[in-house]
């Protein structure tokens, strides 16, 4: 794979590449568009997941403020956290895993693209559709249960740094955790595992600031609070100043981090396959 | 009826002898299903430690509640997993060797798989039943005993019976791949907490129109003698007899338009 | 006694009109529009205890359509089917005691258990007693040489041994009715021998037998009477021998020659009416002839007046090809009208 990629001159190589991607992204919309019956299904299940949480705060709020959040602030850190949650949560794990337990992925090891990014343009075509489908499931939530207030003033450009992090840090742990089929040969107990862990650890149902203090600390350091938590918090304005931006930085560092941690893993799982067969 | 009974069973033992042969996925499919348990557990605990009470339900009230969920869904997953597999079975044309065995087809399918994270929902969900109960405020009557055994033992029924009813969707949506089922498994998530926090359209699905109440919240308000109608949790059996029959009766619709697959 | 009585037997198959994507769903929800097409299309057959019938046509003519309507797996859309006095679709449970079925491409054993297991399982869903499974299970066993195989786990079985245990499977109970749909599909000459062979046994032992097939061998090797079906309609009905020689009469020999024979013409001059051609660059010759008008004999003995044959083999129509041809009209239906072409 490197040794192809060498061989074309660096510029022509980064054009032809980029053009591939973007046409993997298109193909991936068009084929999440082609099967949206299914993914409708698949949207309404966490839409319903979504309307109990807000039902169940609706009830625990009800007396009045609770931890710094009242129903209104609630409401709004619950729909930012169900569009946050609904990114890279379709398809690119599944056909990820379906293709290492059948085999099949020893032939995009001689693809001369990479397969990372690949899978990262998918995702990017998937979640365009996520993210469209997610804003409208939230915005009709939103009038159900009275109206979202506006971003918190002064959040907004940590915010707006922190929404665009979400998709890559989403991709990397779905990424890592599909690549783990390589060493289980099971996907469906490593994707629940790995939702349960994203779920309570990103503050998706619970706002982090109800856990006892040392959970605290410990889910303010797993990649998984910048998954929900964060964002959901800039915006209505449960972070701000120097704290904002550190979670921000904690954010953009697990990002990153996830990033090579695939890489690290792909090569491992590659070499493992080269060396005992597809 | 005894034949029956004998024949399910034979059915799943050796399905459980086929599982065990994939030991490694049957250890990470159950820590799969402590850690998805133990979350909404762990969720729960973060909610109370700052609020006495949700609607007149304490903590240990809606554990009870959680755990009759856990339980169903242990109970529901080891021993009739197979209505899930209803989409493919039906739509790749894998029905056609059931139907011409002599043993109730419904039944044979019910019966063609093992889910091995039942073990873990069982283990965690028997763990937080026995807690909540310990801690409720209950005085143990013999009436409320026997109540109780009835109603609980009743419950996992309602699961099967509406998982057999949603996934017989199969027979009409004709793709192997369908969420539909599972989106109507996730509605039955939200008898995991008290009926009176949804509103109204909510609380007559989950009650009359697809009763998932009657898996958790219903059993445990005739045990509690809490909510604001207690008695209607005697109704389980019924419910769970009628989600059966419902089960039974979509199987039935479903096979006299069975079409195998291609010609 | 009919074992099986079907009386002008429809299935018609709904396909939903329907536009790509969500748009085209709800128009549908909306608008409802169908294509049918019947796969069955009144068909009418009679079949008695002891008979072993071949069903044979083209790709989608309806064979396994209508045995899985014979088996209760479909419901007819209108028509009466009765098997073994019963109503299969109505009385399945009922019905699957009395025959046994095996579809080529489909396995009824448990995937991931020993085959073994799997005949247990059957043996209890069909309460046949310990000895009786005993008794069948040894006599299967020993004619299908699957012996070594029952402790295998299907998945592992090659296609040819798992056909093998698949036919024990479906005759572990001893049915009196017995259909095959494409039972020899994909198998190697070998194994295809073993299991006609098997099934000869099987006939002869009483048993009757329904098997679809692509196979002329299969036909010719085990069964005495021939239905023919096309678009969904039985199109022939009779006796095997008889369409053979009806509609298939037309047999080519190949032989592989020693040298280039003296004279190709030579040869056809001998043979008035036969076709003959050069084969493997002069090296070999394909005559096709009728068999009433030559045998086999006189025209091999017609080859040896011009080269040494080292080698032969007579080839046969395939079954569909005749049907092919008596559907578009070529083939006259009344023997003996046929002239030497």
């Amino acid at each position: 794979m490197t040794a192809l990629a060498a061989g074309v001159a660096p510029a022509v190589g980064l054009r032809r590449a980029t053009r591939a991607y973007r046409a993997m992204s298109r193909a991936a919309f068009r084929s999440l568009v082609a099967y949206q019956t299914s993914f409708l299904f698949g949207l309404l299940a966490t839409t319903l997941a979504a309307v109990a949480m807000l039902y169940l705060w609706r009830s625990v709020l009800a007396a009045g403020t609770v931890r710094g959040f009242d129903w209104p602030a609630m409401r709004a850190y619950l729909l930012v956290a169900f569009v946050a949650g609904s990114l890279v949560s379709s398809y690119v794990d599944y056909r990820m895993a379906g293709r290492i337990q059948q085999g099949d992925v020893a032939m995009d090891l001689v693809r001369p693209v990479d397969y990372q990014k690949s899978r990262f343009a998918e995702a990017l075509g998937f979640g365009v559709y996520e993210l469209g489908t997610g804003l409208v499931v939230a915005a009709a939530a939103a009038a159900l249960f009275g109206g979202v207030p506006a971003p918190a003033r002064g959040g907004v450009v940590p915010f707006a740094v922190s929404a665009v992090l979400v998709m890559p840090l989403r991709f990397g742990i779905v990424y890592v955790s599909a690549l783990v089929v390589f060493w289980t040969r099971n996907y469906v107990g490593v994707q629940s595992a790995r939702i349960a862990l994203v779920t309570l650890f990103s503050g998706g149902l619970v706002p982090l600031a109800f856990f006892p203090g040392w959970l605290q600390g410990l889910a303010a350091a797993l990649p998984f609070a910048g998954m929900a938590s964060t964002p959901a918090l800039l915006y209505v304005g449960g972070l701000s100043g120097a704290a904002a931006w550190r979670a921000v930085a904690v954010q953009a560092a697990w990002t990153a981090g996830l990033w090579w941690l695939g890489r690290a893993m792909w090569r491992g799982a590659s070499r493992q396959l080269t060396v005992h067969g597809g | 009826m005894r034949r029956n009974l004998w024949l399910y069973r034979r059915c799943l033992g050796a399905q459980l002898r086929a599982t065990l042969e994939y030991e490694g996925d049957f250890w990470i499919m159950s820590v799969a299903a402590l850690l998805t348990q133990g979350m909404g557990f762990v969720f729960l605990w973060a909610i109370f430690r700052a609020i006495p009470q949700i609607n007149g339900w304490r903590f240990w009230d809606v554990v009870l509640i959680y755990s009759l969920v856990a339980l169903t869904e242990g109970v529901a997953v080891l021993l009739a997993q197979g209505a899930w597999t209803m989409a493919v079975t039906v739509n790749l044309g894998g029905l056609d060797t059931v139907l011409v065995r002599p043993f109730s087809p419904l039944l044979q399918v019910l019966s063609s798989q093992i889910g091995m994270n039942g073990l873990g929902n069982l283990v965690l969900g028997g763990s937080l039943f026995v807690a909540a109960l310990v801690h409720v405020h209950a005085t143990w009557t013999p009436v409320r005993i026997a109540t109780a055994a009835l109603v609980f033992a009743c419950a996992p029924l309602v699961k099967i019976g509406l998982n057999i009813l949603t996934n017989c969707s199969a027979f009409w949506l004709k793709t192997p791949w369908s969420m539909f089922p599972f989106a109507f498994h996730t509605l039955g998530e939200l008898a995991r907490y008290p009926l009176g926090i949804y509103g109204l359209a909510v609380r007559l699905v989950l009650s009359v129109v697809l009763p998932y109440a009657f898996m958790s919240y219903f059993p445990a308000t005739a045990v509690l003698s809490l909510g604001s109608a207690p008695w209607l949790g005697l109704l389980t059996p019924v419910a769970a007899a009628w989600c059966l029959l419902l089960g039974r009766w979509a199987f039935r619709r479903g096979l006299t338009r069975y079409e195998s697959s291609g010609s | 006694m009919a074992r099986i009585e079907a009386d002008d037997l429809r299935k018609v198959f709904r396909r939903p009109d329907k536009g790509p994507g969500l748009a085209g769903s709800l128009r549908h929800l909306v608008e409802r529009r169908y294509t049918e097409k019947a796969a069955v299309d009144g068909i009418s057959l009679r079949v008695d205890a002891g008979e072993a019938v071949a069903y044979v046509g083209p790709n989608g003519a309806g064979k396994s359509t209508t045995i899985k309507l014979l088996t209760g797996i479909l419901v007819p859309t209108s028509g009466e089917v009765r098997v073994n006095g019963i109503v299969p679709h109505r009385h399945r449970i009922e019905n699957a005691r009395g025959v046994g079925v095996v579809f080529g491409q489909r396995t009824s054993l448990w995937w991931d258990l020993p085959v073994r297991d799997s005949f247990e399982l059957l043996r209890d869903m069909h309460g046949l007693g310990a000895a009786e499974y005993r008794e069948n299970l040894d006599r299967l066993v020993e004619m299908l040489q699957i012996g070594d195989l029952l402790d295998s786990t299907a998945r592992r079985l090659s296609l040819g041994q798992r056909m093998r245990c698949d036919l024990a499977a479906a005759l572990l109970h001893a049915p009196p009715i017995v259909y095959l749909d494409e039972p020899t599909i994909g198998l190697d000459i070998e194994v295809k021998d073993r299991l006609r062979t098997f099934l000869r046994q099987v006939v002869a032992g009483g048993t009757t037998l329904v098997l679809t097939t692509h196979d002329l061998g299969d036909i010719e090797d085990v069964c005495s009477r021939l239905v023919i079906i096309d678009q969904g309609r039985i199109v022939h009905d009779g006796g095997l021998r008889q369409v053979i020689e009806t509609y298939a009469r037309e047999r080519v020999m190949h032989a592989d020659l020693a040298s280039r024979p003296v004279s190709l013409s030579g040869v056809a001059a001998r043979l008035p009416g036969a076709t003959v051609t050069e084969e493997r660059d002069g090296l070999g010759v394909a005559v096709a002839f009728d068999p009433l008008a030559h045998t086999a004999a006189a025209v091999l003995s017609a080859l040896q007046q011009e080269a040494e044959v080292v080698d032969l083999r007579i080839e046969e129509p395939a079954i569909e090809d005749v049907v092919r041809r008596m559907y578009a009209g070529q083939l006259d239906a009344a023997p003996g009208e046929r002239t030497g072409t």
